[in-house]
């Protein structure tokens, strides 16, 4: 896996946070931000910084890896519903299997997603993690 | 103007490690038979995916028709990731309807066998969104949420799901053309290995090297299948689960199925199976996969067993939908009167449909 660094740096509007768009018109917020709204198609939209807090709906576990992404196989993805209303897919990460239930309260977490063995970069980017102290 | 599909091949989709992409389509150029005139063609299109990052190879289209000794024939390369089939077409339709050809070769191709599936799968990832893709997420997990949430929806187990997988096997077995010629039981399905729980190996389509070809044109002929609609939608599917795609593409395309009609549908997965029945109001919600014999449905295989040949999926089936209506299929044959062709993306958000009749 290569990294590219102009690449890195302008993905950090999704991967350091978690930008969204909330249209004014119609009241649909979308992840990650655009300036007309994926639902109705207005301009008259509004950037918001998302809590990086929510549920988590559903979730699997993933034994299979892409390339690049074999540490921390198993890996755990989750369906969130964010509490400002949108769904997201995320990566979910100090598990214990045991014990992860849908419905959980969860809450971002910035953590390594891979490394470019070539050049030594890291990417970075927002996980997601089981809210403990907030749990029902 | 009306729109024809005269002539068809397919080569079987296997792991071809003695051929490149264009050996693919030069294989299932030989094969090419009914009747048509080469030298009437005014424009081939080219429905392939990722022979960028796959094959290392850009310009494909007219690379193509230099080797099947066309080097003169406009050549257009339609990328619509696993759809383009579907997308070429419907380009080649519109061509054709608006008078501006009068044949046009579509030729569907992918090769997907040299790679580890892990680096395959980090391929086919990219037509996710930007922010899943980054953070490693494989489209094998966006199919399993789907399914766990169908799963919730209707209250069903996985044995639910592995009924698809056993039908398509059973209908390869028939089909020379066929990836996975074999059978399998409900208990091989349910205990495969795990991929992105609850999806197991048997509920994924097989991704394997093929090239399939049409001759699309205004002549009618003895082997002409009538192309009568041909629509394309596009819409994100939701957790609910459902695919808002199919979902329209039911309203235009009018569907109603009997006993004299074929079915073709993009099962890139079981779920898309359920929900691609579903949506388009062939079955009932929440009970697809219980009644397939009575519906003519991916007699071929499907790309669960037939396999799935990436962006070339959409002339496989339109292929196999000619050969069915004519009564020349290789395979398990019905007797049909009409075929309704699906295409779609590995996850049901650009989907083609296409009527076909005798
Ligand atoms: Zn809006």
């Amino acid at each position: 896996m290569k990294i590219a660094p102009p690449q890195v740096w302008r993905n950090k509007r999704f991967m350091y946070k978690l930008i969204a768009s909330k249209c004014e018109k119609c009241g649909n917020i979308s992840f990650p931000y655009s300036p007309y709204c994926a639902k109705c198609g207005s301009k008259n939209v509004k950037k918001i910084e998302t809590s990086g807090k929510g549920r988590l709906i559903s979730y699997t576990v993933s034994y299979q890896s892409r390339d690049g992404y074999e540490k921390g196989l198993p890996n755990v993805v989750g369906l969130i519903k964010l509490d400002e209303g949108v769904e997201i897919v995320a990566p979910i990460v100090d598990v214990d299997l045991d014990k992860l239930q849908e419905g959980a309260r969860v809450e971002a977490t910035l953590r390594r997603v891979y490394t470019d063995s070539y050049n030594g970069l890291i990417q970075y980017g927002i996980k997601f993690r089981v809210a403990e102290d907030e749990n029902r | 103007m009306d729109v024809y599909v005269n002539s068809s091949s397919m080569i079987p989709i296997d792991r071809y490690y003695e051929y490149d992409i264009y050996d693919l389509v030069i294989e299932a150029y030989k094969n090419l038979e009914g009747e048509y005139d080469v030298n009437d063609i005014d424009l081939v299109l080219v429905a392939n995916a990722y022979s960028q990052r796959l094959n290392n190879t850009s310009l494909i289209a007219p690379k193509v028709v230099e080797k099947i000794g066309k080097p003169n024939i406009p050549s257009i390369k339609v990328d619509n990731a696993d759809a383009s089939g579907g997308a070429a077409l419907f380009t080649a339709y519109s061509m054709i309807k608006s008078g501006l050809a009068n044949s046009v070769l579509v030729i569907g191709v992918e090769k997907q066998s040299d790679f580890p599936s892990k680096y395959l799968y980090d391929v086919v990832a990219s037509n996710l969104e930007d922010y899943m893709y980054y953070n490693g997420i494989t489209t094998h997990s966006i199919a399993a949420l789907l399914m766990k949430q169908y799963m919730k929806k209707y209250s069903v187990g996985r044995e639910y799901f592995a009924n698809w997988a056993v039908k398509m096997h059973k209908n390869a077995v028939e089909n020379p053309f066929a990836y996975l010629r074999f059978t399998v039981d409900l208990n091989t399905v349910i205990n495969s290995q795990v991929v992105s729980d609850p999806i197991r190996l048997f509920d994924i389509g097989a991704r394997a090297d093929g090239a399939a070809i049409l001759l699309l044109s205004n002549k009618k002929v003895d082997t002409s299948v009538k192309i009568d609609k041909i629509f394309s939608t596009q819409a994100k599917y939701d957790f609910n689960p459902s695919l808002p795609s199919i979902r329209m593409l039911k309203e235009r395309l009018g569907i109603k199925v009997n006993d004299k009609t074929g079915i073709e549908i993009h099962d890139s997965y079981s779920i898309m199976a359920a929900l691609m029945l579903e949506e388009l109001g062939i079955s009932e919600s929440g009970k697809s996969l219980y009644n397939l014999d009575n519906i003519n449905v991916n007699l071929g295989g499907g790309l669960k067993a037939r396999g799935y040949a990436g962006g070339a999926s959409a002339i496989y089936q339109v292929a196999e939908a000619h050969m069915q209506l004519l009564g020349s299929f290789k395979g398990k044959k019905a007797s049909v009167e009409e075929y309704f062709v699906v295409s779609s993306d590995d996850l049901g958000i650009v989907s083609y449909g296409i009527n076909l009749t005798r």
